[in-house]
């Protein structure tokens, strides 16, 4: 019964199958039958042109390719077109302020979401190894608020491309020969990254414990690692534009695609991005702690999103402080790959945004140590510290003013139209870089004093050398002040020039001496130290604001840089190869740069706090309307 | 709603600070280098000695590192006298170039700055062996022969030294403008005229006035025309032709004249005209 | 946990003044170093040699 009703079900099975290979076969066959039957038509005139005229008996006019402009072509094939100013569309708005908005918007997104996953993947280590929900329960939430995130990049991602397609079109077209196939490259390590992202982000409950719990961490690596792979690919199309490699001097390519990638300034340009990148993620986030805070008087929430913001600014000031060695090193190279190029960005007409840089960074630096002391208030054991934090203030302070005052203010409209792109011969000897290292320098120490400070503000030394290892780091912190003075004042105003630079990386390897000393030497001696109780919570409302100077400022930064960056080329699409024709290839006014770069801050302020508004959205869900009782009154 | 007005306001403001900073500081401009077309049909010396003064300045990024101490980054050029530290130069051991002159080494230290490094400005490290500076006739510089002259003219001549360049010839530079654009010559500017009759023919003169009688076009005739007016006022008539127009005629001679001859065009046409006196 | 030492006050200021020494001492090193290995030596007295 079975068998028979298998066969009967096999025999209709195949009557289908004969019918359906039947109309495929006639579907396929007939139309060229029907062309067949037509005989004079065969496949050569089908596909021949319709409207060719010519004489009878005259040979058909053959093809040839255009004149001039194609045999020029054959002769250099590879050279970087030259565009004119007329290659250029207009579309009635400037070219590079459309530009320069969705790129930076672009870039702001990308960084947020490069970082988040980045640090997110830390906290959920940090969880599996101290076994502390809360810190897996933060790291979810941190994706969770920046989850809209990728989406938005990619929408400005998708602008940024058609505006450059449109608006410089020469110039992309040079930029897609040269990277060829790496661009599709990096459009497949988008579906990784979405891939990962999803599965990294949804799975986290399911894969919460046990085993599973390190396949939920190997995809947030994975996630990672198309992450980073997305920002090298990217960057290095920034630093081709800035320094050129795998071409030759008319821009022909003659390397290959990684000899094109690994110009001098990509892996200066990775790592500070890298690390700008999570300094930048850790302070938005930390708003967010921030605004939840001060909008809940729930003493659980509140103690839960001090924590929060607590850890967001651990992060943002700990990604800071190595940041400026980083931006040591890209300028370096710079100044390797092109003294001119430097000179550009450090001395002449872009130098004068170093000091807007400085003005940033110190309001980084304080809003940060701000932070830190008033977080002092959670402990019971910070009052030991209380003295040292005026002295702290008081060289941050001190520091600040020396990096800010000497260029501004005193130029007349006289003395700018001397300038010319170079300093002004008034700058004091405060002017000049060496004074600069000085207080930057101990700027970043007295910071670390702070954070080390602030660690050790809830435990007490219970090692029997804790006396004699206070001394050493006194004996630290004073001998390296010392150092860095000596090193600035003595190489920076008794010396030539290349004593002067070099003394600076020697102020700078005092400084990070310092940060080593500290940790190792705290790190002895509080083990098992005697912890105080601390309180989640207990800090002022005005504190928090501190956590909302970092994000801003450094949003702020991140545009003025890399405005900078992309300045230092000058009129150059490419630098020294593919000239920039455009109506927009100057340097602009440091007024209007400073526009631009509010705008794109005050851009992504909004879409931050849209991304904040739907993630909180998510976790809203809207009461039953009760049923009305009565009719209308 | 409350924290949320506080907190945006409180972001505003410092963002708003921190534009204000950028409005504290000199609003320079960094203009691209833009083609000047100089005319070398009427160009003096003194014009070439201020061109390479300009390119100096501007568009050879020169005092980007040559600057007076502290601020320098390569030897103060301004403030020293490169004639004399030439002659210096070439008898010093350590001079490997070619060069024979002062103003062939200054030229030598421009195109290949390596053969001669001054003690103490060398490539970090290299001991003085290797020189920092880029070639300025490659890019980014990219400076024209032309240009490196008038750089060369501007540093003999700022310390009272004799200029030995010789101004570059018009017609060796027309050359090399031909041969170098290769046809589409659209937006040069053209070779000046070379004889009086040219340029009367470049600037249309003919098309309103007879050169050989007196016969009325639109404008009167040039037969006699050095007979009534003398060179300066010839000079005025086309240089400001309405000021002064002849009776009985419209003002139709146009009056940019100024702007498009050449001095060497229009002294030409002067020196012909005065010379028809009927 | 071992009992701390009690140096006392003048005990804590030498401890410091040693400390600082020390430090000077490496700080110097550092600086023969650092600016060593980019190729810019220095006199024992810090000046600019060569």
């Amino acid at each position: 019964m079975k068998q028979k009703k298998f066969s009967h079900a096999g025999g209709l099975f195949f009557r289908m199958l004969r019918l359906f290979v039947m109309l495929l076969f006639a579907g396929v066959s007939l139309p060229s039958l029907a062309v067949a039957d037509d005989g004079a038509v065969n496949t050569q005139e089908r596909i021949a042109p319709v409207a060719e005229v010519r004489l009878q008996g005259q040979p058909p006019v053959e093809m040839v390719a255009a004149p001039a402009q194609k045999k020029a072509q054959v002769v250099e094939p590879e050279a970087a077109p030259q565009p004119s100013r007329k290659d250029y569309p207009n579309v009635g708005i400037s070219s590079r302020a459309i530009v320069w908005v969705l790129a930076q918007m672009h870039l702001f997104f990308g960084a947020l979401v490069l970082a988040v996953p980045l640090f997110v993947l830390m906290i959920e280590l940090v969880g599996v190894f101290t076994g502390d929900d809360r810190y897996d329960d933060m790291a979810h939430e941190f994706m969770k608020i920046s989850l809209t995130g990728f989406s938005i990049t990619a929408i400005f991602g998708g602008s940024l491309a058609l505006a450059l397609f449109m608006l410089y079109p020469d110039f992309m077209g040079y930029m897609m020969h040269v990277f060829g196939a790496q661009v599709l490259v990096y459009a497949l390590m988008f579906f990784f990254e979405s891939f990962f992202l999803y599965v990294y982000y949804y799975g986290w409950n399911a894969f919460r414990y046990g085993n599973l719990k390190w396949v939920h961490l190997t995809l947030g690596l994975l996630l990672n690692a198309s992450g980073l792979t997305i920002m090298l690919l990217a960057n290095s199309w920034a630093t081709f534009m800035m320094a050129p490699s795998g071409v030759n001097e008319v821009g022909a390519v003659v390397g290959n695609v990684w000899e094109i990638m690994k110009g001098p300034l990509w892996n200066p340009i990775n790592l500070h991005r890298f690390i700008a990148n999570i300094g930048f993620g850790g302070a938005v986030v930390g708003a967010y702690a921030a605004f939840k805070f001060l909008s809940t008087g729930d003493p659980a929430k509140r103690a839960h999103y001090d924590w929060m913001g607590y850890t967001s600014n651990f992060i943002a000031i700990l990604a800071f402080l190595p940041l400026p060695f980083a931006g040591y090193w890209l300028m370096a190279e710079i100044y390797a790959y092109s003294q001119q190029m430097g000179i550009t960005a450090m001395g002449g007409i872009l130098a004068w945004l170093f000091i807007v840089q400085a003005v940033l960074i110190g309001t980084i630096l304080l809003a940060g140590n701000f932070y830190l002391w008033s977080g002092m208030s959670r402990t019971d054991g910070s009052e030991r510290y209380k003295g040292l934090i005026k002295i702290i203030a008081f060289v941050l302070v001190v520091s600040f003013l020396i990096w800010v005052t000497p260029h501004t203010l005193i130029l007349s409209a006289a003395e700018i139209s001397l300038l010319g792109g170079s300093h002004h011969h008034i700058l004091g000897p405060l002017g000049i870089m060496p004074a600069k290292n000085i207080a930057v320098n101990l700027m970043l120490i007295a910071t670390f004093l702070s954070f080390q400070l602030y660690r050790r503000s809830d435990k007490v030394a219970t090692v029997g050398w804790a006396p004699l290892g206070n001394a050493l780091l006194i004996g630290v912190y004073v001998a390296a002040v010392a150092n860095i003075v000596f090193l600035g004042v003595y190489f920076g105003y008794f010396t030539n020039t290349v004593y002067k630079v070099g003394s600076s990386v020697a102020q700078v390897g005092t400084t990070l001496v310092v940060i080593v000393f500290g940790l190792v030497i705290d790190s002895l001696m509080f083990r098992n130290a005697r912890v105080l109780s601390s309180h989640w919570g207990r800090i002022p409302d005005r504190s928090q604001y501190a956590l909302f100077a970092l994000p801003i400022a450094f949003t702020w930064l991140m545009a003025l840089m890399g405005y900078v960056r992309s300045s230092v080329k000058t009129h150059w699409h490419v630098y020294t190869v593919m000239k920039d024709n455009s109506p927009d290839n100057f340097i602009p006014t440091i007024g209007y740069a400073g526009n631009m770069i509010t705008l794109v801050t005050i851009l992504f302020l909004l879409c931050v706090l849209f991304m904040f508004w739907v993630a909180n959205l998510s976790g809203s869900r809207q009461a039953k309307p009760e049923p009305v009782v009565g009719g209308v009154a | 709603m409350n924290v949320l007005l506080k907190t945006l306001t409180f972001s505003l403001a410092l963002t708003l600070l921190f534009t204000f900073v950028t409005y504290l500081l000199p609003q320079v401009k960094g203009e691209a280098p833009v083609e000047k077309n100089v005319d070398l049909g009427s160009l003096t010396m003194e014009d070439f000695i201020a061109l390479g003064d300009d390119i100096f300045h501007n568009k050879g990024t020169c005092t980007l590192c040559h600057k007076p101490a502290p601020l320098g980054r390569a030897p103060d050029i301004e403030g020293e006298n490169m004639v004399a530290l030439a002659e210096e130069r070439l008898a010093d051991d350590r001079y490997n170039g070619e060069a024979r002159d002062g103003e062939a080494y200054i030229r030598e230290s421009m195109v290949d700055p390596g053969r001669y490094v001054v003690a103490g400005w060398g490539k970090k490290g290299s001991n003085d062996s290797e020189s920092p500076m880029p070639h300025v006739d490659k890019p980014p510089i990219q400076l024209s022969p032309m240009e490196i002259d008038a750089v060369i003219a501007w540093l003999q001549s700022k310390d009272g030294n004799v200029v030995t360049v010789v101004l570059p010839d018009p017609e060796v530079a027309v050359e090399v403008a031909s041969a170098a654009s290769d046809g589409g010559d659209a937006g040069k500017v053209p070779a000046p005229a070379a004889t009086a009759e040219e340029a009367l023919a470049r600037y249309a003169c003919v098309s309103c006035h007879a050169l050989d009688s007196r016969n009325v076009l639109v404008g009167p005739g040039l037969v006699d025309v050095g007979a009534r007016l003398d060179k300066d006022e010839l000079r005025q008539s086309i240089l400001d032709p309405n000021a002064d127009v002849a009776e009985g005629f419209p003002p139709a001679m146009p009056p940019d004249f100024a702007s498009k001859m050449t001095v060497k065009e229009l002294e030409m046409i002067i020196e012909y005209l005065a010379e028809k006196k009927g | 946990m071992e009992a701390q030492k009690n140096i006392g006050i003048l005990g804590r200021l030498l401890a410091v003044v040693i400390a600082i020494a020390i430090m000077l001492v490496v700080f110097y090193g550092l600086d023969h170093l650092i600016m060593g290995m980019q190729g810019l030596p220095l006199n024992p007295d810090l000046s600019p040699a060569g």
